[in-house]
């Protein structure tokens, strides 16, 4: 029903299916604790989906710091990292089981990545998943991150499109892995909306 | 400095001449409807309270709270106009203003469209509307949820709750 619904361009408003999403919620569905940090804006589906199950969900809003996470030109790694740790929550003696990384890629600057990397590295242990959505198909994508959020367990789907557009980055997965050291690549698939799905594991 | 106010949550007026600033505990209200009744009493937009609130009656704020809230048996509303810098302890918390600190609903907390809140939630019901601005966790796990309510006794904040599922590495293997 949502599948069908699924829409070719990135800013389309339609549900797509997300067979790693899907495949991280069975996971949930086992009965255990789990802690996730959603790196974008707070979204009544999230915590709709989220709440069947035992977890503590902890929202970043990292779209609300972009401008914050641009670096100078003489900023260092060491530079980005305190900043990318300013923008995320503050640690919790309870290690972070998964984070949610919904389109953030693609407005983050290169250097940035590697940065969240550590810093999501920092709050995880040996098995923490990451589940992102990277632009990868179209050229262009909207000009601000629009949010994504749950259709169900399986489909995700785009809130508030922004009506610009600019250049997507495209960040290719041998990109990715190299940005996001402290991670494997465990799955990558391409969605029907052009976009790449990626499961990495600490 | 308390206002009597409907329920249903016309503005209230404020009271320029009436602000009170103090680092005593206590700022108590004193006359109005408990819990049930149809009426809350209200802290209008010009009252300012630094230090600890606790009441026996639902209160909604409209003005500035620092310091702490606690209303064991009663509702809070934080209202468009309202300001709170402190921890809130209350039976439903619902926000509509700015928020920062934690929020402990022993039976719901309702994050509203014009809130923006930056702290933790412990409820065993949690909504958001869209539009809403938060920024910090939100703990849905029932068992976590009535440990760290019953800890605090909605007197003292808790500490932060262990994790009582197996660790990451072992859902690692049950996946693989």
């Amino acid at each position: 029903m949502a599948g069908a619904a699924a829409q070719a361009l990135p800013g389309a408003a339609g549900p797509v299916r997300a067979p790693l999403f899907r495949s991280l919620v069975e996971r949930m569905e086992d009965g255990g604790r789990w802690v996730i940090l959603d790196l974008g804006p707070a979204r009544p589906e999230n915590i709709d989906l989220f709440g069947r199950f035992r977890c503590r969900l902890e929202i970043a809003d990292l779209a609300d710091d972009l401008d914050a996470l641009v670096p100078p030109e003489e900023a260092g790694e060491e530079w980005m990292r305190e900043r990318m740790e300013d923008a995320l929550p503050p640690r919790n003696p309870e290690p972070v089981d998964v984070v949610l990384c919904w389109d953030l890629l693609n407005y983050l600057q290169p250097a940035a990545l590697p940065a969240l990397s550590s810093r999501l590295a920092a709050r995880g242990l040996p098995g923490t998943l990451v589940h992102a959505l990277v632009a990868y198909r179209d050229p262009l994508m909207p000009a601000l991150p629009g949010g994504f959020c749950p259709a169900d367990g399986e489909h995700l789907v785009r809130r508030n499109a922004a009506p610009d557009e600019r250049p997507a980055p495209r960040y290719s997965p041998e990109e990715l892995g190299k940005a996001f050291r402290e991670f494997s690549i465990e799955r990558a698939i391409l969605l029907g909306n052009g976009m790449q799905e990626f499961l990495f594991r600490l | 400095m308390f206002e009597r106010g409907r329920k249903d949550g016309g503005e209230t007026a404020p009271n320029p001449g009436e602000s009170r600033s103090t680092g005593a505990p206590a700022a108590k209200p004193a006359r109005a409807a408990g819990s049930g009744s149809g009426e809350m009493a209200v802290i209008g937009r010009s009252i300012r309270i630094d230090g600890d609130l606790q009441g026996e009656e639902d209160l909604r704020i409209e003005g500035r709270v620092t310091g702490t809230v606690k209303l064991v048996n009663n509702s809070l509303t934080i209202g468009k106009e309202g300001e709170i810098h402190a921890d809130v302890y209350a039976k439903a918390i619902t926000v509509d203003g700015v928020m920062e600190g934690d929020l402990f609903g022993a039976e719901q907390v309702a994050i509203r469209r014009n809130a923006r809140v930056k702290g933790n939630i412990t409820a065993p019901r949690v909504s958001l509307e869209d539009g809403a601005h938060f920024k910090g966790s939100i703990e849905m796990d029932a068992e976590a949820v009535e440990a760290a309510l019953g800890k605090q006794g909605a007197t003292r904040k808790p500490a932060p709750v262990a994790s009582s599922s197996p660790s990451t590495a072992k859902k690692e293997e049950s996946a693989a």
